[in-house]
């Protein structure tokens, strides 16, 4: 057995048993625990594919920014865990069975001969100085660049959602409003008075010398 | 060597649970979301599998723009839980029982 | 490579509606309260407008392919494009009032409209996977927050989460699908990927697994039987303005991706989703005339009655030829101009604090509205496909094209539930006719829309007005689709 063989066999364990927990564990947060594991093994077995750039993202993205997200909405909210939990144990056999007939069709119909190492072999990887990233980045920026920019619409769609879905203004908070700072003219802020002018010597009076 | 349908039957498994699960926890809200994270690992791992063996980088492609796609789902999914959350104290699922008929 | 070679003009539309959309974003913060709502939504109904003359203006009757592959001009993209920009915008004007009156009509409601619009577009002209599934996205996650956006609902947030789990899972499965769809082809281009499984014999196991699950996907989208239980939810759910928006220009955008994804790209599997589609559509157009029956909520029973003009666009996409394919595009242009008649009167009807979503409410219209309740006796009409309305045209042509196909035993049952559904249609006919008005039912009070009312006019009228000429529009379809058949 080779490093890679051990390797991907190794993290596809750690994998399947994190995601079996993340189903199935009482807590959501260690769920999400669990989640995030199953995403770094799943980043480790991209890896072994030599998909190294998206390996890196799924970590970045996944791990650090919208798994942060999940633990923060599960820590905000005030869960009650009993009660979703009623009729969980009933399920679970029926639903583990249901897992195995799935996994074992699409097991039967994957390893069906059409994807042994005959039909497609593995091939043999590339050298030192090939970069994946730069690869996958001449493909976005070239073929992919109307996906690309429809990726940054869907993005900006998600910003404006969230924030239109979750921000509330709350009476009793103070709060700037940038929009009237901006808009604020002249004449709201700076009031010119007419005075009389001061005598000399009343000014006089004040000076110590 | 590693073949393909070692890789292919992973993403099965992934897909599987990930099903399985939306349907055992109907109630909970929060993990059914990670479970639609787990049915697009699936794919994802399908896709990049699929990618290495054809030599092909548009498995690769396709895959940056699922991440993307599903950080703004999740984004959107969870602004949606706490809407919910917020109008009825609760994200269990049986206790979104208003529209029925 | 020249910038002329990517054929840029083929997304003129999205990139107008796009960048009008971040404009209105913008113009929102900056304008005062009073001027914000007249001015957005001003601007979001032109744009709208602006894109469809582009549509118009940029049409291509040949076969353009733009953007390194991933985008196609066709007739049918042209057509397809056209109608959800115009039935996009006529949803936002006949909404106008009720949205304003639940305070939900900002900037950030009308862009995700327009961005909504936007994903429907590149559904329709998309030529690769990722174009698909990226179109596809875009308007689902503009639709989830508008339905979400009515925050102090419950109803409207309950069915803003059932309809993001739903749909969640169902782009999952496709997506599922499209990677065993790529790892057997070796392609992401839908050309490539009908060249490629023509090739393939139709017992091919791994390929009738991609096929399954595409399938499961779409219809999960569509929102046909047994994958409808979101659809009466989300409909009834839904402030009603936004009920408009995804129950008519979406339908659209539904066939084309149907099209381009199961009936062209996999068409040499015809065989193996033709039975398949039979039984859902089957099981779709008498599940929904059934339940529809029993409903007492206007928008709940229009819901129902999707879910079987679902099973009718279905019978004639499994026809399986482009007399099919032509036949279930006029239905569903047909269906979007119609349900936005239909939720059109629904938006016209009610008030502030008034849904006007119990059939209740409906009682002697005719005596308080009388002319409301003849433009709702037009819809109602040609939803239940009586002539001289278009309704009945286009189930015609669904007929003939499945009798054509040698399917007459499945045309028969089709035609019974037909008898059916006419029950519930023309309960509502009778309620606004032969029932004494309800004592509280108020008359709209509030400055009535005159330009909903106007349009409302236009569009009742033209579900009959428009018969003499549905043979042009008919042919026009079947001119599209055989183009892209080619």
């Amino acid at each position: 057995m080779s490093f890679l063989q051990f390797a991907f066999y190794f993290f596809a364990m750690i994998l399947i048993g994190a995601a079996a927990r993340v189903v199935t564990v009482r807590n959501p947060v260690k769920a999400a625990l669990y989640l995030v594991l199953a995403f770094f093994s799943a980043a480790c077995i991209w890896i072994t594919l030599e998909a190294e750039f998206l390996a890196i993202v799924l970590v970045l993205v996944y791990v650090g920014a919208v798994m942060v997200l999940f633990l923060f909405v599960v820590m905000m909210l005030d869960i009650d865990v009993a009660r979703l939990r009623e009729g969980f144990a009933r399920y679970l056999p029926v639903g583990a069975v249901v897992a195995a007939v799935m996994v074992i069709e699409l097991g039967v119909v994957l390893t069906s001969g059409r994807f042994d190492l005959e039909s497609m072999p593995r091939p043999s990887g590339h050298g030192q100085d090939y970069s994946n990233t730069r690869e996958v980045g001449l493909l976005l920026y070239t073929d992919y660049v109307y996906a690309f920019e429809l990726a940054a619409v869907l993005l900006l769609v998600a910003i404006v959602a969230a924030i239109v879905l979750t921000l509330r203004r709350r009476p009793t908070t103070l709060y700037q409003s940038p929009a009237r700072q901006v808009r604020v003219t002249k004449a709201e802020r700076l009031r010119v008075v007419q005075m009389p002018s001061e005598s000399r010597n009343k000014e006089n009076q004040g000076d110590p010398s | 060597m590693i073949p393909l349908s070692h890789y292919l039957v992973l993403g099965a498994i992934l897909f599987s649970i990930g099903v399985v699960g939306i349907f055992l926890n109907r109630k909970n809200l929060v993990v059914l979301l990670m479970a639609i994270e787990l049915l697009l690992l699936a794919a994802n791992m399908n896709f990049i599998a699929f990618s290495h063996y054809l030599g092909d980088l548009a498995g690769q492609v396709f895959v940056f723009f699922i991440l993307t796609v599903a950080a703004a789902e999740s984004a959107i999914g969870l602004a949606i839980l706490i809407v919910v959350f917020r109008s009825r104290r609760t994200i269990n699922v049986q206790d979104l029982d208003r529209l029925q008929g | 490579m020249r910038l002329s070679d990517l054929q840029i003009w083929t997304i003129t539309p999205e990139i107008i509606v796009a960048i009008m959309a971040c404009a209105i974003l913008m113009i929102d913060v900056a304008m005062p309260e009073r001027a914000r709502k007249t001015i957005g939504f001003g601007l979001t109904v032109s744009t709208l407008l602006l894109a469809a003359i582009a549509v118009v203006v940029g049409q291509d009757a040949g076969y353009t392919i733009g953007l390194y592959g991933l985008v196609v001009q066709d007739r049918v993209s042209d057509i397809a494009k056209l109608g959800i920009c115009l039935i996009t915008a006529v949803a936002l004007v006949y909404g106008r009032s009720y949205t304003e009156e639940r305070n939900l009509l900002r900037g950030e409601f009308l862009a995700l409209a327009l961005f909504g619009t936007v994903g429907m577009m590149v559904m329709v002209s998309a030529n690769h996977l990722i174009t698909l599934y990226i179109g596809l996205e875009l308007f689902s996650l503009c639709l989830y927050a508008l339905i979400a956006l009515h925050r102090d609902s419950a109803e409207a947030t309950e069915a803003a989460m059932k309809y993001f789990v739903l749909g969640a899972l169902a782009s999952g499965i496709l997506l599922y699908a499209m990677s065993l769809l790529y790892g057997l082809t070796g392609t992401l281009e839908l050309a490539g990927i009908r060249q490629s499984v023509s090739g393939f014999s139709a017992d091919d196991l791994p390929l009738a697994v991609a096929l399954i699950l595409v399938i499961v996907g779409l219809l999960f989208k569509l929102g046909a039987v047994p994958f409808h239980m979101w659809v009466p939810d989300v409909y009834a759910g839904s402030p009603t303005s936004v009920t408009a928006y995804l129950a008519s220009a979406p339908k659209i955008a539904a066939f084309v991706i149907i099209l381009r994804l199961l009936a062209i790209s996999l068409e040499p599997l015809l065989e193996v989703w033709q039975d398949m589609l039979i039984a859902v559509a089957l099981l779709s157009i008498g599940f929904g005339n059934l339940v529809a029956i029993a409903q007492r909520n206007m928008k709940r029973m229009l819901a129902y009655s999707t879910i079987s003009h679902m099973g009718f666009f279905l019978l004639g996409i499994l026809s399986g030829d482009s007399v099919g394919y032509s036949a279930a595009m006029l239905y569903a242009v047909i269906h979007a101009v119609v349900s936005l008649g239909v939720f059109g009167c629904i938006l016209h009807f009610s008030g502030e604090g008034f849904e006007a979503d119990q059939l209740d409410d409906y009682r002697g219209l005719s005596k308080t509205d009388p002319w409301l309740a003849f433009l709702m006796l037009l819809f109602m009409l040609s939803l239940a496909g009586v002539p001289p309305t278009v309704g009945f045209y286009a189930k015609l042509s669904v007929f003939q094209a499945v009798i054509g196909a040698g399917l007459l035993w499945v045309a028969v049952p089709a035609a019974l539930f037909v008898v059916v559904g006419a029950f519930y249609y023309l309960r509502v006919v009778k309620l606004m006719y032969f029932d004494e008005p309800v004592a509280k039912t108020p008359v709209r009070s509030s400055a009535a829309p005159l330009e909903s009312r106007a349009l409302l006019t236009v569009n009742g009228l033209l579900i009959i007005g428009i018969m003499p000429w549905i043979g042009v529009i008919a042919e026009a379809c079947r001119n599209a689709i055989l183009l892209v058949g080619s």
